[in-house]
């Protein structure tokens, strides 16, 4: 058996207007919780699909648990959350499930059992009321997205694949997630998720890829992302924001090469060679009243601007990260 | 073949049979389809038997006895319900012709005020000549009255002539007792089979049934490929199954609902038939004697033809049922792939109704001349086969061979609409955005 879940090689995808996809190769490790990353429309979505064999690349191979993705039953092993979302809206919960998790090969009676699991699990069967019963659109967002959720996992597989899976959702379902997410990772199940989110991503991820426009910026650890991308950030508070001449100070060439400004927060990436240290003096003698200072790698936000930077960002990623 | 197949089918099967639409329609239909061929024996029956009729005054002018005549025959028209003894039966004066108009206004001014005369008949020379007779009354405007007293006054006139002419009386009486039916058997190649009208009636519903349900169902698994594409549940599904088995288990499951709905209505029809029928028909009996209920059953070919159906004739029908339903099915399917909304929809059936319409409106061409050239043109395409063919083996005898050879025209075209339509229906499922051309879905055929 292959040590990779998902092997990538040369994918490429052509649609009419442009190339989605081009050259991409990606590895998977078994049992890791991997970031697909990526501004708006650099082909996140394109990939995950070509993997589950919903569409097909124009050249290039696919491997899953080193098998050809589109071979028979391989898919079964996968379970996959969609970034669009969505049930039949007029059929009863618990025959939305039953009816997925036959399609992956469960029979009746164990899916049954499991489908009852879940939904006392996702407290979606409660004494007032069972959820289960009900059609999927009587249901909240909340309680759609849950039961689309459990429609990823019933089948028990041992490759998830989120697309996009904290879009929408609010913050204690994000924590669910997240758990889940945990959870899987300690059963062994390989984790792939893509979004652009990279706080989430840095947190949760073991792995990272980050394409752009359909090619490959960089892969590998997140550890070894953070490191290669130099340890000459400084992450600064200030409890005023940049006031009393700060802006001029992170706007000085010379010590400052670009910063991300969060209003009281600044993430510096120093000019290369010069000294942190001098920035910290220039601060106190603008009369900044500091919070903190701190010597740092660059958060995966930071190397993302970095290397995708202007060409990509502005327009994928406005108003995100 | 690939098990998930019968999955989609599965669902699609017990998600269409559960919904209350199919239960609504599949109960309502038959019961329509029963008062249908119950309602024509029971006006039949109202349409012959008249309170009525038989309770005229007959003012009789000509001094020959025609109007004695005329109330004999209605005393011995079982239609007419005419006890002997009954105070409100035809009463015969017999008059002058001077003073007739006076009595007719009299009794016209009594048929105002009193409710047991419905109107009165006067009879002068002119009637025993067969040229004319007056009526006045209620139930003038009631066609089918009108009809039975016409009949009667004619027959009688006659028979007051001929016994004049001196034909013997006993003659007379034989001959206007004799009731002509006309029975109507349909002979082919094959000999006589059945009646004529029955055949008729046969293909009519076969064909009826099959352009419905297509139609009914074709929409059905438009909506259903449309919903899928909307609430993109298509994503979730298609990561799971391939989308030519989608396509395929959502026919087959469809399908299963048409046919499931099919047997419901005849079977529930054949026994509301079978079972109001006598009810009906004893009602009838008792109201009007039996050759009331003769004249009934004569009046309604429907529930004779409902006998006429032969296994054969059912097999066949299935048989393009199947390939006609696949056809429709698929090319209904790749419409709905192709949009995002239930308008763009409808444009993209176009094309698909325009086929069913086209055929639709031959059948009528077909019906009244099934051995024309059209009838058997129209019986080997693909697209109207399954409509007109089942109906031409109705109506006329079809060669085996003729039937064999339009099956295997269906069935290659209906592969063809597979293969099309899955292609279509694969790149379509996620293609969102606006309305594709055809040049774009030919592209999709051709890169799919």
């Amino acid at each position: 058996m292959s040590d990779l879940a998902i092997d990538i090689q040369h994918v490429v995808k052509r649609f009419e207007e442009h190339v989605a996809v081009r050259d991409l190769s990606l590895e998977v490790p078994r049992g890791s919780v991997y970031g697909l990353l990526g501004p708006n429309g650099a082909g996140k979505t394109t990939t995950i699909r070509m993997i589950l064999d919903v569409i097909a690349p124009d050249a290039g191979t696919i491997n899953i648990f080193g098998i050809p993705h589109d071979s028979a039953g391989v898919l079964d092993k996968v379970g996959y959350l969609p970034e669009e979302r969505g049930l039949y809206k007029k059929m009863q919960v618990r025959r939305v499930l039953l009816f997925l998790a036959e399609l992956k090969g469960i029979g009746m009676r164990e899916a049954s059992k499991r489908i009852d699991e879940w939904l006392e699990r996702f407290s979606l069967n409660t004494a007032e009321k069972n959820w289960g019963d009900a059609k999927v659109d009587e249901l909240s967002r909340g309680m759609q997205q849950k039961v689309q959720f459990i429609a990823t996992l019933l089948h028990d597989p041992d490759l998830v694949i989120l697309d996009e899976p904290f879009s929408g959702l609010d913050p204690i379902n994000a924590q669910a997630l997240k758990d889940a997410v945990v959870e899987l990772k300690r059963r062994g199940k390989t984790v792939i998720f893509s979004t652009h989110v990279m706080d989430n991503a840095e947190k949760m991820c073991d792995s990272v890829c980050i394409i752009a426009r359909g090619e490959k910026v960089l892969d590998g650890t997140v550890a070894s992302v953070r490191q290669q991308h130099g340890a000459q950030n400084v992450a600064v508070s200030l409890a005023d924001g940049a006031q009393n001449g700060v802006a001029a100070i992170l706007r000085d060439g010379a010590l400052v090469r670009q910063f991300d400004e969060n209003n009281r927060f600044f993430e510096i990436e120093m000019t290369k060679g010069a000294d942190p240290q001098m920035l910290l003096r220039r601060l106190i003698d603008a009369g900044a009243s500091i919070e903190r200072f701190e010597l740092v790698q660059p958060s995966l936000h930071q190397v993302f601007i970095q290397r995708v930077g202007a060409s990509g960002v502005e327009t994928g990623m406005s108003g995100h990260g | 073949m690939d098990k998930k197949i019968f999955v989609v089918a599965k669902r699609e099967y017990l998600e269409r049979v559960r919904s209350r639409w199919f239960i609504a329609m599949t109960l309502l239909v038959p019961i329509l389809m029963a008062g249908a061929f119950l309602f024509p024996i029971w006006m039949a029956a109202r349409g012959s038997v008249s309170n009525q009729l038989g309770h005229i005054r007959i003012l009789d002018a000509t001094g020959a006895g025609l109007g004695e005549r005329i109330a004999k025959a209605m005393y011995a028209d079982s239609t007419l319900g005419i006890v002997a003894g009954d105070t409100v039966a035809p009463r015969v004066e017999v008059v002058s012709p001077a003073e007739l108009s006076a009595k007719e206004q009299a009794a016209i001014s009594e048929i105002q005020l009193r409710d047991h005369i419905a109107g009165v008949l006067s009879l002068t020379d002119s009637s025993i000549a067969g040229q004319s007779a007056r009526y006045a009354g209620r139930n003038a405007s009631n066609i089918s009255d009108m009809d039975k007293l016409r009949t009667i006054v004619r027959q009688s006139a006659m028979m007051v002539r001929l016994e004049h002419e001196g034909v013997r009386p006993a003659i007379v009486d034989d001959l206007a007792r004799s009731n002509m039916r006309l029975n109507a058997e349909r002979v082919t190649e094959k000999g006589k089979s059945g009646s004529g009208t029955a055949g008729l009636f046969v293909g009519i519903i076969v064909g009826v049934l099959l352009f419905m349900s297509i139609i009914f169902h074709g929409q059905n698994i438009l909506r259903g490929v449309l919903e899928e594409k909307a609430t993109r549940v298509a994503e979730v599904v298609l990561s799971s199954v391939k989308p030519e088995s989608l396509l395929a288990g959502k026919v087959l499951g469809v399908g299963a609902v048409g046919l499931t709905q099919q047997a419901a209505w005849l079977g529930i029809a054949t026994y509301l038939t079978n079972f109001m029928a006598p009810i009906v028909m004893k009602a009838i009996t008792a109201k009007g004697g039996a050759a009331a209920a003769a004249n009934a059953a004569a009046a309604s070919p429907i529930a004779g033809a409902l006998g006429g159906i032969s296994l054969g004739i059912i097999g066949i029908a299935l048989a393009y049922f199947l390939v006609g339903f696949v056809f429709y099915a698929c090319l209904y399917a790749a419409a709905g792939s192709m949009v995002n909304s239930e308008q763009e929809a409808q444009q993209a059936a176009t094309p698909v109704m325009f086929l069913l319409i086209s055929t639709w409106l031959m059948v009528n061409p077909v019906l009244v001349n099934p051995t024309s050239r059209l009838a058997v043109v129209l019986s080997w395409l693909p697209w109207s086969s399954p409509i007109i063919m089942p109906m031409r083996i109705g109506l006329t005898s079809v060669s085996p061979i003729e039937v064999i050879g339009s099956l295997i025209v269906a069935f290659l075209g209906c592969i063809g609409a597979v293969w099309l339509s899955a292609r279509i229906y694969r790149v379509g499922m996620l293609m969102y955005g606006k309305k594709p051309s055809f040049g774009e879905v030919a592209k999709w055929i051709r890169y799919a």
